[in-house]
């Protein structure tokens, strides 16, 4: 109790306590931001300033103009476009029937439940790089070969999505839903009208980590799509690193850019979003 | 009267538990039959890859060689023959110090086993500071997690920098009195170090606001009935908190565990498995045999034996959490 | 908010819609190759193609060069119908010859015209059992670069081409000038820029087991680098460091690199990207009881895909890809065709910002070009097994030593298997 009043009752106070406190976070979000302002500082020096050691943080003059070059050297916005779409088909996808499934396997019982979800984790386990040529196989003998929705069908039924949403959903008191059958509401309507309500925390976290994953993912769009009209921002990304390997201002340009969407649906979505974890990260 | 109702109400039940199974089927049908198609049904197709012989091209080219893949992937008549010859014990010796497998488990595992502690440290740690009342914790919060967000690709690169002889982290370090520089890649012990190192910094924003999280959720009475009894800090967070983090704790490690087996993308960009072998995983070796080698059914077998791994260590978690939560 | 959702998910939808969008087109060859944007001469044999057969359009598929084996296997295991891929190296067509992929060619060699002459025996490292499988288009030779104005600013002699590694060594040393950041020679992360040197003179191959031969490069490497006569491996591997930049900075006085670089450099002074001013060619240096002038290379060919529909156009450019016209339009870019004729090597040294002096010229015919590493069963995995002994020897985590015995002893289980 009484170390509670000091800490809270005072907040103006600064304690020799808070200020080691203080200095140990701002010390180790340096340590986080470090590889981050790099990135900047590189993108906006010219190519031999990269390189010169010790390193200069801060470049001599801004070349601000890295920035409009990248845009003439890879069709950036036809990437930008391919990867918006499908990263928020598959965050669409995704967060409605995970829920849906989710809501099945925390708070239903029905035969074969166990094993159902023991196929899903089961599938968590196994490298995507083991299964990666079947399912190319498969996939191409649906006609998905180089179209978008082979990767909006690859990464919209993942099973992480179903185990996230279903921590979540164990979370909620059961008395809940059983008061909702007993007043009549069928299991649809408990999903619509309880459980979806619920969880806004849930979606928001799923939605970012399903939005942040397809932006990020490399391998599947490279494998996948090949015509230069379907490629996305992380397959344009490797191929600007590759098509100006030396000239790593560009590079750093081009990662800075890459990095902006995700960076403002993070930044909208992390209240939920911490909010969301948490509440399903609670129990295992 | 009784008598001929039970039964009635048994059937009763059975029809209403059939027409419940249908609904729940009919809330797992559109994730499941996408998840079945795309995931599951080449998951199985890697089972049976491992079986076979297969260089790509058809399906049906694929040839049944039962066990030969997982003889080869353990080279064991080499390591056979040297059980025979030196003793059990040498054959060990030269399948972890000389076959492929063998190194790449090894380095797997060393991995793994270091970078899981730490991550989880690091997290706990941060939550503990920042669940005090602390003038901007949203914004430490966000740039915490940040590393979560980006590519890492790019990050990668980046890091390969920050860890170059004379780069910032090696200056660092000597200020401290390090002798070291060199670039952390081109060292065979720091090289697994340096993944360790990213590995850790990408992780610990993400499990400390779990952590946070479930902090916020321990009950308060808790810490005062330890003050009354006169608990100092140390025994508080001993006594209370970590045993009110358990679950979490369970939950962050299975997650973690799978994470660390399964750790591609920052081998690949920056030591690419060297210097040597050093820094040479798992699924490094799977994606070389299938797509440098053409060998995928050495690839699936590989991937056999990591998915034992984490299945295994998966149940050992599990179990180790149910007779917690028992007693 | 609800309103917000619905405009999103029409959003999304629209812009789903217009990804369906495809075009059709009369007659259309497709080719599988690696950064076919930034590739001069896939550009520039298109247009010519095109120009002289009205009707046929040829579409890329571009692969970045990293991914293209990975890509490629996919591509072609899910039963991809391009016309015609590009053959980046031996091992890889290897692999797709043995999964059936390939196109026996005999027949249409045998029934066409065309004339192998000008290949002097080159494309039989792509025929399998007797057939031809691929044809080479490009044939790139391990060739010095040299920057004429660090020499002139050392006082040094320029690099001819008879010298011995030793001449070179010294020559490297002469120049370096660690004050003002000058290198004397530079050797990129590969294993092949570092050591194929090796198999220079016809007798030793990289693919028997036995690698001894190799510590006489890996030797000439390490003194060179603690000479400061050359950047070291670990920061060149660190720092991603491409070799096009390192010498196109103007610092470094010589490079040994495959031809294809003669197109890059040509274009990046044209256009102002490099620092390089002057700069000359010398033929590979050599031990001293190998030929002057032998050198090792690579082939860079094209195969017809068994899967396409389109084979007698597929042969059909092949044929004239490999031939008189296509080898033309191929060294007017820079580069060094794979069939050459008297008219062919003409059009390659009279190409707009090719080095004027008569060395230059003359180390563009070496004496012998080994093939870096043939076509075998291991292929693959024996490179794979070099390159990481490779790069445990130059992070000299290992000597030389043992790194060449760990080489012997695993590439002789693997061929002992």
């Amino acid at each position: 109790m009484s170390k509670q009043a000091k800490t809270t009752a005072l907040p103006g106070q600064l304690t020799p306590g808070k200020i080691v406190i203080y200095i140990l976070l701002i010390l180790v979000s340096a340590f986080t931001l470090i590889p981050f302002v790099w990135m900047i500082s590189a993108s906006l020096k010219l190519d031999r300033e990269v390189f010169t050691f010790p390193m200069k943080w801060i470049p001599e003059t801004f070349h601000w103009e890295n920035y409009s070059l990248i845009w003439t050297k890879v069709p950036m916005l036809t990437y930008f476009k391919n990867t918006a779409i499908i990263a928020l088909s598959v965050t669409f996808i995704q967060t409605l029937t995970s829920s849906f499934a989710a809501y099945a396997f925390a708070k239903m019982n029905f035969k074969g439940r166990n094993v159902l979800f023991l196929c899903y984790i089961g599938t968590i386990a196994v490298p995507w790089q083991a299964y990666m040529l079947p399912q190319f196989i498969l996939m191409r003998s649906m006609g998905l070969y180089d179209k978008l929705q082979a990767i909006m069908v690859l990464q919209a039924f993942s099973a992480f999505g179903v185990f996230l949403m279903r921590q979540f959903y164990q979370n909620v008191p059961s008395d809940l839903c059983e008061a909702a059958r007993i007043d009549g509401l069928s299991e649809y309507g408990i999903w619509a009208r309880i459980m979806l309500p619920l969880s806004t925390a849930a979606i928001a976290t799923l939605v970012i980590f399903t939005f942040v994953g397809t932006w990020n993912d490399y391998m599947g769009p490279m494998i996948y799509l090949t015509r230069e009209e379907n490629k996305t921002i992380q397959v344009g990304l490797r191929r600007f690193i590759q098509e100006n390997s030396s000239d790593y201002y560009l590079i750093m340009a081009a990662s800075v850019v890459s990095l902006v969407p995700v960076t403002i649906v993070f930044l909208f979505l992390q209240r939920y979003f911490i909010e969301g974890i948490a509440t399903s990260g609670l129990k295992g | 009267m009784s008598g001929s109702a039970e039964p009635r109400k048994k059937r009763k039940m059975s029809r209403l538990e059939r027409k419940n199974t249908l609904i729940a089927y009919s809330f797992l049908a559109p994730n499941f039959l996408g998840f079945a198609i795309f995931t599951l049904i080449p998951v199985v197709l890697s089972v049976v890859m491992s079986f076979t012989e297969w260089k790509g091209g058809s399906l049906t080219t694929m040839k049944w060689v039962g066990l030969n893949n997982y003889a080869t992937i353990f080279n064991s008549a080499k390591v056979g023959k040297q059980m025979a010859e030196n003793g059990f014990l040498s054959g060990i010796g030269y399948f972890f110090s000389k076959v492929d497998l063998g190194i790449a488990l090894k380095n797997t595992v060393f991995f793994t086993v270091v970078t899981v502690p730490l991550s989880l440290i690091c997290a706990i740690l941060l939550a503990l500071v920042l669940n005090r009342a602390v003038k901007g914790a949203v914004v430490f919060r966000a740039i915490l997690f940040f590393p979560y967000v980006a590519s890492m690709v790019a990050i990668c690169v980046c890091w390969n920098f920050m860890l170059m002889k004379n780069g910032p982290v090696n200056q660092f370090m000597m200020f401290f009195g390090s002798t070291f520089n060199k670039s952390w890649t081109a060292d065979s012990t720091m090289a697994m170090w340096a993944i360790v190192l990213v590995s850790v910094w990408r992780n610990m924003g993400y499990y400390m606001v779990i952590y946070l999280a479930a902090l916020q959720g321990v009950p308060r009475e808790l810490y005062e009935a330890a003050t009354v009894d006169g608990a100092n800090k140390m025994q508080q967070f001993f006594n209370v908190t970590l045993p009110q983090l358990r679950p979490t704790t369970f939950f962050a490690s299975i997650m973690l565990i799978i994470g660390c087996f399964k750790i591609y993308d920052t081998v690949a960009i920056m030591t690419n498995g060297g210097p040597g072998r050093a820094t040479k995983m798992l699924v490094l070796y799977i994606y070389n045999e299938a797509f440098t080698n053409f060998n995928y059914g050495v690839a699936s077998a590989i991937s056999m034996i990591l998915l034992l791994i984490v299945l295994l260590g998966t149940i050992l978690q599990f179990s180790r959490e149910n007779r917690y939560s028992n007693t | 908010m609800k309103k917000a959702i619905a405009m999103l998910l029409a959003a999304v939808m629209l812009l789903a819609l217009a990804s369906f969008a495809s075009a059709d087109e009369n007659k259309v060859l497709t080719i599988v190759a690696w950064d076919a944007n930034t590739t001069g001469y896939l550009t520039a044999q298109k247009e010519a193609y095109e120009a002289s057969h009205p009707g046929v359009t040829i579409e890329y598929i571009d692969v970045s060069s990293q991914d293209y084996d990975t890509k490629v296997a996919a591509m072609l295991a899910g039963g991809d119908t391009s016309d015609i891929y590009m053959v980046k190296d031996i091992p890889a067509l290897l692999n797709w010859y043995e999964a059936g992929y390939t196109t026996n060619m005999n027949d249409f060699i045998a029934n066409s015209n065309y004339d192998l002459s000008g290949f002097v025996g080159m494309e039989v490292n792509y025929a399998m059992n007797g057939e031809q499988i691929a044809l080479p288009f490009r044939s790139d030779f391990e060739i010095l670069f040299y920057n004429k104005d660090l020499f002139d600013a050392a006082g040094v002699e320029y690099p001819n081409n008879n010298m011995t590694w030793e001449e070179y060594k010294e020559k490297a040393l002469a120049v370096t000038d660690t004050t003002k950041d000058i290198y004397g020679t530079h050797y990129h992360t590969w294993l092949s820029t570092a050591v194929n040197y090796t198999v220079a003179d016809g007798v030793n191959t990289l693919v028997d087991g036995e690698y001894s031969d190799l510590a006489y490069f890996y030797q000439l490497i390490q003194d060179l680098e603690d000479a400061g006569a050359c950047m070291p491996y670990t920061e060149i591997s660190a720092a991603g460091l491409h070799y096009s930049g390192a010498f196109g900075n103007g610092n470094i006085a010589m490079m040994p690199m495959g031809y294809w670089y003669v197109a890059t450099l040509i274009t990046n002074i044209q256009n102002g990207t490099y620092n390089v001013k002057n700069w000359g060619l010398a033929s590979m240096p050599t031990k001293e009881d190998v030929k002057a002038g032998s050198t090792f290379g690579n082939l860079t060919g094209a195969m017809i895909n068994k899967a396409s529909g389109n084979q007698e156009l597929a042969w059909d450019y092949i044929s004239w890809l490999c031939g008189e016209e296509g080898s033309k339009v191929t060294a007017g870019t820079g580069n060094r065709p794979a069939w050459v004729s008297e008219g062919v090597a003409d059009v390659m040294s009279s190409v707009d910002g090719f080095p004027a002096d008569e060395g230059s010229k003359a180390a563009l015919l070496p004496t012998y070009v080994a093939i870096e590493i043939p076509g075998t069963e291991f292929s693959s995995q024996i490179s794979s097994i070099l390159g990481e002994e490779h790069s445990a020897i130059m992070t000299r985590e290992i000597t030389i030593e043992e790194g060449i015995e760990n080489m012997n002893e695993r590439v002789q289980e693997l061929l002992g298997k």
